[in-house]
């Protein structure tokens, strides 16, 4: 129990995501004060405070979402670091899989940041206009992604506090390689079909922004998120590692593979959201952030490039396929 | 508003209100430098220890009695090399001599015939002229081995008290390179049969044995086949050294950075205070930008951008120093903590080792703290009121 704590990383880890919790319970009641209180038509001194009240949520807002992508990077930096403490860790996998808390901590994380960056898409979009039209809705998405911050809070304390250094864990392979026969892939797929679909998806997600079809974005762009998950586990990673059955989605962060792994998910997770985040935007209040569709563009087709190049590097060294 | 203009302003009111950042600058230098020069002599140890397991034996096999490890007798060689998987067991001869309770020296001894279980001990063997060495009894020495008997005037010789009470004077044939670092620094090298008189040890007895298992996949198994086969043994894998060292000097970074975290706080109430006080002059300042024309948005994004400069002035600044400190000047004060005063390995230049997690560590708990201290009230000045102010 807490076994880690005295780990310079984990210090700076944990007391840095106290500051950002106490500031998300901040945000929290800020928010509350603004939901109800808050009424654009009385010209009374405390409806012109609140919309003082309001620049400080806002500016709290862009502080977490900064503050929390740096974290993100630190955290999975600081959990490859703690690999060599725990038996059988080889890279971050083994210590995520340490405890059952080790997962939902990266998957709320990655929400959280999501909803903070819709967040201030809404923000800019809300105070363009004249008379605050959708302030109601995006406080209470405030209140959300506060509850979720908080929530993040406490799994980071739980995750970290329960890892037991003494307790054995699966190493990568065992995680996502070694399933014994078993398909891993999603729809019974086989690998070859995985990426002929991948790279269909990809031109159909580029296609669907460059016409402005909105709807076909919201729809391929989850499947094409599913997808490039498995087909770099499963097929483009194998060609980073240069190892054809090493499957692991943590490994890629690390030096030996030049960091490539925080690119690619990087890449992949900001110009999914990007896209996402367009698309409804668009489709909800008619507006449109060009500036969002052409960044989801550019870091898709950074993504698949970056994944090719690999495959094709390889092929063009050794003259065979894995 | 981020254009050239508003970043121009920006350098104006530096220039213009040096003596306003200055203080802060100076105590954050500080502050960083100190924690930065810690955490840099921690990993500058960890770092050259790691570098020297690279050179340990795989398994080392220690002889337990009542929880400590003794003296394991040679006959458990030839067990031990009939156990597949092992290629290569050798016993070892070493130990700690005491000249009193806090000076030791580290007394290797070795066959000089045969390949030594750690290359850097190979590379060194190489290089020696055996005929000459083993003609007389010679030992090679650590660095802090030779200062200290220099300092005592054993010139060429010192006379080891044996524990049987008889005295034995070993030459000193050459003083060790430093380049290997913390390891080598107070160690004494002589023949195995030398070193068993100095220790102690019989002629059939070693300190534990040193296994060459080359196939790591095989390690785990052939470490239980040893445990039952001889029930007093402790094995220890180099896995586990690597653990230690990790952990060891992680503690003690660790309990520094704790205390660095409090000093921190307390510099960041400092900042707090400084800015729910600002100055009439400031409010001043600010009021007038929002009568002409700023938002509070605007106000909110100049003042930041004064701390996040004076943040990455601050850093840069003091991790520049504290690698002068640290790696130049070889850490004065601060290396005494690390590693310990009164012993005899003070003589050691530390390597640089960058660590950029570390730096990206001590960057990212200064950031976090500084901009949060500092966002509340600055949202507080930010919003006063512009005619009351300048009234």
């Amino acid at each position: 129990m807490g076994d880690l704590l005295l780990n310079s990383y984990e210090i700076v880890y944990l007391s840095s995501e106290v500051i950002t919790t106490i500031f998300a319970a901040i945000l929290f009641t800020l928010s509350l004060k603004l939901l109800f209180g808050w009424d654009i038509n009385r010209s009374t001194k405390e409806q012109y405070y609140l919309e003082k009240v309001a620049y400080l949520a806002s500016t709290l807002a862009l502080f977490l979402f900064w503050v929390k992508t740096i974290l993100y990077i630190y955290l999975v930096y600081t959990l490859d670091e703690l690999s060599i403490y725990i038996a059988g860790a080889m890279c971050a996998a083994g210590v995520v899989s340490a405890n059952s808390y080790g997962l939902w901590l990266l998957g709320i994380k990655a929400i959280s940041l999501f909803l903070l960056l819709l967040w201030m898409v809404l923000n800019s979009y809300d105070l363009e206009q004249k008379n605050y039209p959708i302030f109601k809705k995006k406080i209470v998405l405030l209140i959300f992604i506060s509850l979720f911050i908080l929530l993040e809070g406490w799994l980071n304390y739980s995750y970290i506090v329960n890892i037991d250094t003494s307790l054995p864990v699966s190493c990568c392979s065992t995680l996502f390689g070694n399933l014994e026969g078993e398909n891993p892939l999603p729809f019974n797929l086989n690998t070859i079909s995985l990426i002929i679909l991948f790279f269909l998806l990809f031109i159909a997600f580029e296609l669907s922004l460059l016409i402005d079809s909105k709807l076909t974005t919201l729809v391929v762009t989850p499947l094409f998120l599913v997808l490039s998950y498995y087909s770099v586990v499963y097929f483009f990673g194998t060609y980073i590692y240069e190892v054809p059955t090493h499957n692991c989605p943590f490994c890629m962060m690390q030096k030996e593979y030049n960091y490539v792994g925080y690119i690619l998910w990087g890449t992949l997770f900001f110009g999914t959201s990007f896209a996402i985040i367009w698309a409804s935007v668009a489709l909800w209040l008619k507006q449109e952030y060009r500036v969002l569709k052409k960044l989801a563009l550019i870091l898709i087709a950074i993504f698949v490039a970056l994944n090719s190049s690999y495959f094709m590097l390889y092929y063009i060294k050794n003259g065979v396929l894995l | 508003m981020l254009n050239n203009s508003f970043l121009h302003f920006l350098a104006l009111s530096f220039f213009t209100n040096k003596k306003r950042f200055s203080g802060i600058l100076v105590v954050s230098f500080f502050i960083l430098l100190l924690l930065s020069s810690t955490l840099f002599i921690s990993s500058s140890i960890k770092g050259s220890l790691k570098k020297s397991l690279n050179y340990q034996p795989d398994f080392i096999i220690q002889n337990i009695k009542a929880g400590e490890s003794f003296v394991a007798s040679s006959r458990w060689r030839e067990k031990l090399l009939k156990i597949h998987g092992v290629i290569a067991v050798n016993g070892r001869v070493y130990g700690r001599f005491f000249l009193d309770k806090k000076i030791s020296f580290l007394v290797i001894g070795i066959d000089f015939f045969s390949k030594q279980t750690n290359e850097n001990l190979d590379a060194l063997v190489n290089k020696i002229d055996l005929k000459e060495f083993l003609s007389k009894e010679n030992m090679l020495v650590g660095a802090s081995v030779k200062k200290y008997l220099n300092s005592h005037y054993y010139k060429d010789s010192y006379n080891f008290l044996t524990p049987k009470g008889e005295f034995l004077k070993l030459n000193i044939y050459k003083e060790l390179p430093n380049s290997s670092g913390l390891v080598s620094q107070d160690v004494v090298i002589t023949t195995k049969d030398l070193a068993k008189k100095i220790l102690g040890l019989s002629s059939n007895e070693v300190s534990d044995f040193a296994l060459s298992v080359p196939n790591p996949s095989e390690r785990e198994n052939i470490r239980v086949k040893i445990e039952s086969l001889f029930f007093g043994a402790r094995v220890v894998t180099k896995e586990d050294i690597n653990k230690k060292i990790a952990s060891l000097y992680d503690y003690k970074g660790g309990v520094f950075l704790i205390l660095y975290l409090i000093v921190i706080f307390a510099f960041s109430l400092i900042l707090y205070l400084r800015y729910t006080i600002a100055t009439s002059i400031e409010r001043k300042e600010i009021a007038t930008l929002r009568a002409v024309g700023w938002s509070i948005k605007d106000v909110i994004k100049l003042k930041l951008l004064e701390n996040l400069t004076l943040i990455f002035i601050s850093f840069s600044l003091a991790i520049i120093a504290s690698y002068i400190f640290v790696f130049i000047f070889d850490a004065p004060i601060l290396r005494a903590i690390f590693l310990g005063g009164d012993s005899l390995s003070l003589n050691l230049k530390f390597k640089p080792y960058i660590d950029y997690g570390l730096i990206s560590t001590i960057f990212i708990i200064y950031l976090v703290t500084y901009l949060a201290t500092t966002l509340i009230p600055i949202w507080r000045i930010a919003i006063s009121d512009p005619k009351e102010v300048l009234r």
